[in-house]
């Protein structure tokens, strides 16, 4: 136990200390965080909270139904009556208000409405007087219908052979998440898969190896190596997660559309669950791969291959998101290499039988250890042949070293 | 208790043969050579004696038993390529790996800062180790493979990449172990150094044990009647006793008939007036006596 933890902190120390780790750990959450401050910024640079005018000579809101207050970021501009165009000018020259609009005699039949302003009215105050100009409109209704006719319907996507599919269009971001949770997932495993390869191939060219392992045993460096590298892994989807997700929730409070989203359902513990198996199944390949290759250039080429099929879910999305329990989603969410992924998206957008995700994990955890199994026979057999490929034949038929 | 016995080992890949039928015995307190023209299976033999590889046919005896991995801490290994990481910093890579035979980080560090001190590696301790010489490497090699204190060291090459002072300082270190008790199995192609060093030696060929003993056994088998001699006056060419003369590093080398002895030589010798300085029987050295036992080897193939 102590040379694996002796290994583990070798190599976690070893990658993220790294100049190159670093910089790929804090790249991602500031494109985020800067996309993210650009687009709020771009928003309050568009907003204005100062009050707008109209004049009225449809005889429309004589007696005008006011929009409630919000708290926020977005709190409702005030709205100022003038009885004709002259008055709004003078107040909007003399600073009172950022603009004004004036409702055509004919607005009824004509929907025409004039916008006067010295700058640009903001975005905030435009949407608030659309808003006020449709409350005002269906005052004096059945208050259902009225809120019905401002606010719209909430369509709830069905297929036609899924009864058990709800995705709510407010859902929008329970959909999302999980691709982008897997997306993250995939970077995050293929990085320490890759940090693992490359470790592995190193050392078997520079013989380090050949020094530690006649300190610890092969079993014990390997697992050190997969546990460490599978850390620095994490260690990057943790960050990588907890600054968005920070700064939603740091946000929340003062955006309102972000108010409305909650996160949460069964994709979320799906992920969970599939993440430990994702990465040692991925780990123990790339350092199969290491052990068995004779260069680093070589064995990327070839964990080229077994990253690939991660990333078939997003080619199929598309299938996918139409027929979630279809034989190909089914499937996919049952072959292990595919499952990480196609197993949570599927559950974003239908209720996944309970026996297919247990399936679908218990055959995940399987091919994990399975792959750790081979790795283990690789590092033994392919650790100390320099300059010989070791065949993957070889890994089921030879005797140990 | 004999340090390394290994009976009758064989290790094939393949079809080619690497090691075939070699035995050797080591004692603590020796240094003993394992000597071999490339490819001869001395490597193979060390990562068997080390249970790297496991053996087709044989069986090894490290400390005492069979290897384990308790003994792996009472083992230090240099082998002829070397493995440091290369991206950090001295200091932490000699850390690691000395950790890695069972003792504390801090108790490592106490047992390597004074070697790195003799070894001037202190002022480099905080570069990494790709920014450090060949043989600055080398020097923090062989600190891993001494500062646990083995019982057993064995070494490939342990001199390739060192300078003449290095060489030196590290050939007198290998006699402070020797004469601790340790024992020291040294794989080499210098066979100055196994003269200099090694009190007893195995010369592998082709998989196989061709020489085996003390050195100066050796040496003794393989000494002819010839003698090495330097006069103040001329040498004539024909001697009494004498088949063939030649040069020889300073020296002129009597190459003595069959049954004839180097007294009778010598007594001629002063007859016909020659002054003598210097006379010696000549004894081979290992590099002739290597070249003849490859050569004689390769051609009997």
């Amino acid at each position: 136990m102590r040379n694996i933890w002796l290994v583990f902190k070798h190599e976690y120390t070893r990658q993220v200390l790294r100049k190159r780790f670093i910089m790929v750990l804090i790249s991602l959450p500031l494109i985020i965080l800067l996309s993210g401050g650009v687009g709020v910024l771009a928003v309050l640079v568009m907003m204005n909270n100062d009050p707008i005018g109209y004049v009225d000579q449809s005889g429309l809101l004589s007696d005008p139904v006011n929009l409630p207050d919000s708290a926020g970021l977005s709190q409702a501009v005030g709205i100022i009556s003038y009885p004709d165009d002259q008055s709004a000018r003078q107040a909007l020259e003399a600073g009172q208000i950022q603009g004004y609009y004036i409702l055509d005699a004919n607005y009824l039949t004509t929907g025409k409405v004039t916008q006067v302003a010295i700058d640009p009215i903001g975005e905030n105050a435009q949407g608030d007087f659309t808003t006020f100009l449709r409350a005002n409109l269906v005052k004096g209704m059945d208050p259902k219908v009225a809120e019905r006719l401002i606010e719209g319907s909430s369509i709830e996507v069905r297929a036609l052979e899924d009864v058990t599919r709800k995705a709510g269009e407010n859902d929008w971001v329970n959909l999302v998440f999980p691709l982008v949770m897997g997306i993250f997932l995939m970077m995050a495993v293929n990085t320490s898969g890759g940090y693992l390869l490359q470790a592995v191939v190193e050392e078997k060219e520079n013989r380090t190896m050949e020094i530690v392992i006649t300190s610890i045993s092969p079993d014990q460096l390997m697992t050190g190596k997969i546990l460490g590298n599978l850390s620095v892994g994490l260690t990057q989807l943790v960050v990588w997660f907890a600054v968005p997700l920070g700064v939603f929730f740091g946000v929340r409070p003062f955006i309102p559309f972000l108010r409305d989203i909650s996160l949460g359902g069964s994709y979320v513990w799906l992920s969970l669950a599939a993440l430990p198996a994702a990465f040692v199944m991925v780990a123990a390949l790339m350092a199969m791969v290491g052990a068995t290759a004779t260069e680093t250039r070589e064995a990327q080429q070839v964990a080229g291959l077994f990253t690939l099929p991660l990333f078939v879910p997003y080619w199929l999305i598309t299938p996918l998101i139409e027929s979630p329990n279809s034989p190909l989603a089914v499937g996919m969410s049952l072959f292990p290499m595919t499952a990480p992924v196609t197993l949570p998206a599927r559950a974003a957008f239908t209720l996944v039988p309970a026996w297919q995700s247990a399936l679908s994990l218990g055959l995940l955890y399987l091919a994990a250890f399975g792959s750790l199994w081979l790795a283990g026979r690789a590092f033994r057999l392919g650790m100390l042949q320099y300059g010989k490929r070791l065949k993957l034949a070889e890994l089921f038929r030879r005797q140990e070293a | 208790m004999t340090s390394v016995v290994v009976d009758q080992i064989t290790k094939s890949f393949g079809q080619q043969r690497a090691v075939d039928g070699v035995s050797f015995a080591v004692e603590p307190g020796e240094i003993f050579g394992l000597l071999g023209p490339n490819g001869a299976g001395k490597t193979t033999s060390i990562r068997i004696i080390l249970d790297i590889f496991k053996p087709d046919s044989g069986k090894v005896s490290i400390l005492g038993g069979a290897m384990d991995e308790a003994k792996k801490n009472r083992i230090g290994y240099l082998p002829e390529e070397r493995g440091l990481y290369q991206e950090i910093p001295l200091e932490r890579c000699l850390n690691y790996l000395v950790t890695l035979k069972g003792l504390s980080p801090a108790a490592a560090q106490e047992r390597i800062n004074p070697m790195m001190e003799r070894f001037d590696l202190m002022d480099h301790r905080k570069k990494k180790v790709k920014e450090l010489s060949k043989g600055m490497q080398q020097k923090a090699q062989l600190i891993v493979t001494l500062a646990h204190q083995p019982e057993l060291i064995i070494i490939d090459e342990p001199f390739s990449a060192l300078d003449p002072v290095n060489t030196q300082m590290v050939k007198d270190l290998l006699v402070e172990e020797r004469n601790k008790g340790t024992c020291i199995v040294m794989c080499t192609h210098q066979m100055h150094q196994v003269e200099e060093l090694c009190d007893r030696m195995v010369l592998i060929n082709r998989g196989k044990s061709m020489l085996y003993g003390s050195v100066n056994e050796i040496r003794r088998q393989f000494s002819a009647q010839d003698l090495l001699v330097r006069a103040l006056n001329e040498i004539p060419a024909v001697i009494p006793g004498v088949k063939e003369t030649s040069a020889h590093n300073g020296l002129t080398r009597l190459i003595l008939n069959e049954g004839v002895a180097p007294q009778q030589v010598l007594k001629a010798m002063v007859e016909m007036g020659v002054v003598l300085e210097h006379f010696e029987i000549a004894t081979p050295t290992l590099d002739e006596i290597f070249i003849q036992v490859v050569k004689g080897e390769g051609a009997r193939q």
